[in-house]
């Protein structure tokens, strides 16, 4: 299975190209703004804006993929579902044969699925055009320990890992006549020699590795100086501040009154 | 009646290259046992896994003991192919060895006496009497490996494949397993050593195929083997010792100890 | 004056909870630049003679330790092994779990090592390059580590250990998991680097191999030094023929009635087969 789990697309647009905290807080921050945005046309535009920097970050096909895979069918939920059953219904729009729609239900349904839309926007815009180790570089490089970076850039690793390793097994417990497939007591009693050498040979080579770490000087309280360097400017700088600041912003307006 | 038989195979990995060039793979087994060699990458370890169905091929036949694998699951080969993978923890899960020796056959749905037997005699040939109540995992990796074999072998099935079984072993190790080898060759059953070790090929296997690049380059008596020179500098073999010092000698070629014993005697007479 | 790159003095050995010792009084002295070969039978304590000299044990493994080991100099008790990591390193036998697993580029695991070490970033790219093309893996600089053969994996290890500079190199049995091709290209690397004076302490079962390449040979039984010495004598040793074994061509010196002693490389057996007393 080739390399660690990652959704990066190659490319140069300036989203790729901006810091990986910059990405970062404005991707919490929008997703935050989104669900404390009061109403849809807040909402709506917001989603514009994302639109226009995947357009511009050249990934427009891939998020249409996801779009059609996550939000379509979590969109035609909501509306279904909160169409008809919402406590707060009152103005009938259309019926379906018995089942009655109405205005207050499809409009809640609508807010929801923009918000979601935007929670996904924002996530995949920044998985597509940040690596993976670049978010963990980036913080070790403002002083989030070594470990706690160690432990966030191995996480990637450890499943396609843990995955092959458990395709080995498989394998290998087959061969010795093991039926995995079929009933469920059949599949019951491949479950311990199928887990078991997950365990123990996972176990093992978490120990191996982290002899393997120590031979290396992992661990040393040395300044740890990274190979990569990400471009920062004062404008980035000020976007993190305005967009963190933004969501206490927005939550005050909406106890002031914002509608 | 060849014991393994596999005629125009051809197989590819998902996104990766045909590993068996055209026309596709052909070759067959009888009883004995047979050394497979080549180079990391010529495909002996997909030939293994193609012969019990762990991956099938896109055309072609395989045969094992009479079976067409395509017809019968992974688990049903086990009947009749006993396979010792190279990394025993893949399969090691029970707390004791004589437990997890015992899991072949059981799972394989033996009588309790077949059960009995087969481990038995497996402990013995694989020198793990007297560890019958050890943890495999308190035991060291070549020791582990021994397990994994004596698991396939409780089973006492027709064909048995050993995937790099001297990989790490000491030379008492080596000397037991070519004598379990030459066992199961005498009593009838079809072996196949998949390796890198040509000395062990010399002294313990009668056969040889060769693959290089997905193509059997030879497949015969071993004491041939390592005649065609470029052939096996190609395959990115190297002869076993015993052969370079007879070429060094100017000896008729051997490929075991006792080969150039006597080849020595007679050079010398 | 040749520095002494690893002492073993009166060194014995048990793991956590274990019955018996694995290693027991061991005094050896292994001087800078000598390539030693270390080998004998299942559980001769070969392993944990490389886990001490790395300081593993007692650091990481717990376990009582009698005697002293010190390498350049400085006793393993009192220096952690991420210490001692800018000048032993320790290659393992299974090139999967030795990788880092946090890093997704060939290039970027092999600077590892000298990143956890606080080297400047030009200091670090020079390593990584060196490095890797000691080892002959510059090809393969962008790929992800998880996409690797196991023999590229080995010499991936062995790039990020020498990215270090270690003056002691321990490796326990890194080519087993090779073939031919991929275990000869590990054995030049090693060669180069012995003949730039760095220590090498291998773990080999392959006998014929030891015999060729290393100068002094130290064969263990039982977590005890059988013999220790050229290969020449420790083959020729009784006790070591009884219970690790000998190179073939010794065998079949052996076997032929060649008067000792007995040869042990394919060049010396040549001649001592051509010679008229034969």
């Amino acid at each position: 299975m080739a390399g660690g789990l990652s959704l990066y697309a190659e490319g140069t647009s300036l989203l790729h190209r901006a810091h990986p905290l910059t990405k970062g807080v404005v991707t919490l921050s929008a997703v935050a703004l989104a669900f404390i945005a009061p109403s849809i046309g807040w909402v709506a535009a917001l989603g514009i804006i994302l639109l226009v920097l995947v357009a511009l970050a050249g990934v427009l096909r891939r998020l249409l993929a996801v779009a059609l895979a996550i939000l379509l069918p979590i969109t035609l939920l909501l509306l279904a579902v909160q169409g008809f059953a919402n406590p707060n219904n009152r103005t009938v729009v259309f019926a379906l044969g018995p089942i009655v729609y109405y205005r207050e239900g499809l409009a809640i349904a609508a807010l929801a699925a923009v918000r979601i839309a935007c929670l996904v926007g924002a996530t995949f815009l920044f998985s597509f055009t940040t690596r993976p180790a670049d978010l963990s570089e980036a913080l070790m490089q403002r002083g989030l320990s070594p470990r706690m970076g160690y432990v966030l850039q191995s996480a990637l690793q450890i499943i396609p890992q843990t995955l092959d390793m458990a395709g080995r097994i498989q394998d290998a417990q087959r061969a010795r006549g093991l039926e995995t497939e079929g009933s469920l007591p059949r599949r019951a009693r491949a479950y311990l020699p199928l887990m078991l050498p997950l365990v123990l040979s996972s176990l093992v080579a978490t120990q191996e590795r982290a002899m393997a770490l120590e031979v290396r000087g992992f661990g040393l309280r040395v300044k740890r100086i990274s190979r990569y360097e990400f471009v920062d400017s004062a404008a980035q700088r000020i976007l993190r501040w305005v967009m963190a600041l933004a969501v206490p912003g927005a939550i005050a307006a909406r106890i002031a009154g914002w509608r | 009646m060849p014991e393994i038989l596999l005629q125009d195979v051809r197989f590819a990995y998902p996104g990766g290259v045909e590993v068996y060039p055209e026309p596709g793979l052909s070759l067959s087994m009888g009883e004995g046992v047979t050394a497979l060699v080549g180079e990391n990458g010529a495909g002996k370890t997909t030939l293994t896994k193609l012969m019990i169905g762990l991956l099938r091929p896109r055309s072609g036949v395989v045969e094992v003991g009479g079976l067409d694998v395509g017809t019968v699951t992974v688990a049903a080969m086990a009947q009749t192919v006993g396979y010792s993978f190279q990394n025993p923890d893949d399969q090691l899960f029970e707390r004791t060895v004589k437990a997890e020796v015992a899991f072949g056959p059981r799972v394989l749905k033996k009588r309790s006496e077949e059960i009995e037997r087969g481990v038995a005699w497996a402990l013995r040939a694989c020198g793990l009497e007297g560890k019958e109540d050890v943890h495999p995992h308190d035991l060291g990796l070549s020791e582990r490996k021994w397990v994994a074999i004596a698991s396939a072998l409780a089973g006492e099935p027709r064909v048995m494949v050993l995937d790099e079984p001297t990989l790490g072993q000491d030379y008492p190790s080596r000397q037991r397993l070519a004598r379990l080898v030459e066992q199961l060759g005498l009593e009838g059953r079809t072996v196949l050593v998949v390796t890198h070790d040509m000395d062990f090929v010399g002294e313990a296997c009668p056969t040889t195929v060769v693959l290089s690049h997905g193509t059997v380059m030879y497949a015969g008596p071993t004491s041939g083997a390592f005649e065609d020179r470029s052939m096996v500098k190609e395959a990115g073999l190297e002869p076993p010792h015993v052969t370079a010092l007879g070429r060094s000698l100017g000896l008729a070629e051997s490929v075991n100890e006792a080969g150039f014993l006597d080849a020595w005697k007679v050079q010398r007479s | 004056m040749s520095e002494l790159a690893l002492v073993f003095d009166g060194v014995s050995y048990a793991y956590e909870e274990a019955p018996r010792e694995a290693v027991s009084d061991i005094s050896l002295s292994i001087s800078s630049g000598e390539w030693i070969g270390v080998t004998g039978p299942t559980n001769a304590g070969k392993s944990t003679l490389c886990l001490l000299a790395m300081g593993l044990a007692p650091h990481f493994f717990g376990g009582r330790l009698k005697g002293s080991v010190l390498a350049f100099g400085r006793d393993s008790r009192t220096v952690p092994v991420i210490e001692r990591s800018s000048e032993v390193g320790l290659l393992f036998q299974n090139p999967f779990t030795q990788i880092s697993g946090a890093r997704e580029r060939v290039d970027d695991e092999v600077a590892f090592g000298p990143e956890c070490h606080g080297l400047s970033r030009p200091e670090v790219d020079m390593r990584v390059e060196e490095a890797m093309r000691q080892v002959g893996i510059t090809h393969l600089a962008s790929r992800h580590p998880l996409d690797l053969s196991g023999g590229q994996l080995q010499r991936l290890a062995l790039a990020a250990l020498l990215a270090m500079q270690p003056k002691l190199l321990l490796l326990d049995e890194p080519t087993s998991q090779l073939d031919p091709a991929g275990t000869a290209a590990i054995f030049e690397v090693l060669a180069g680097l012995h003949a730039r004076g760095v220590t090498i302490v291998m773990v080999e079962h392959r006998l014929e191999t030891l015999c060729e390449l290393c100068p002094r040979i130290v064969a263990m039984v039982a977590g005890r030094v059988l013999a220790d010495g050229p290969p020449d004598d420790v083959f020729n040793h009784a006790a070591v023929q009884d219970r690790v074994g000998l190179p073939v061509f010794t065998r079949l010196a052996r076997d032929a009635d060649l008067p000792g002693p007995w040869p042990v490389r394919l060049a010396d057996s040549t001649a001592a087969f051509e010679s008229p007393i034969a």
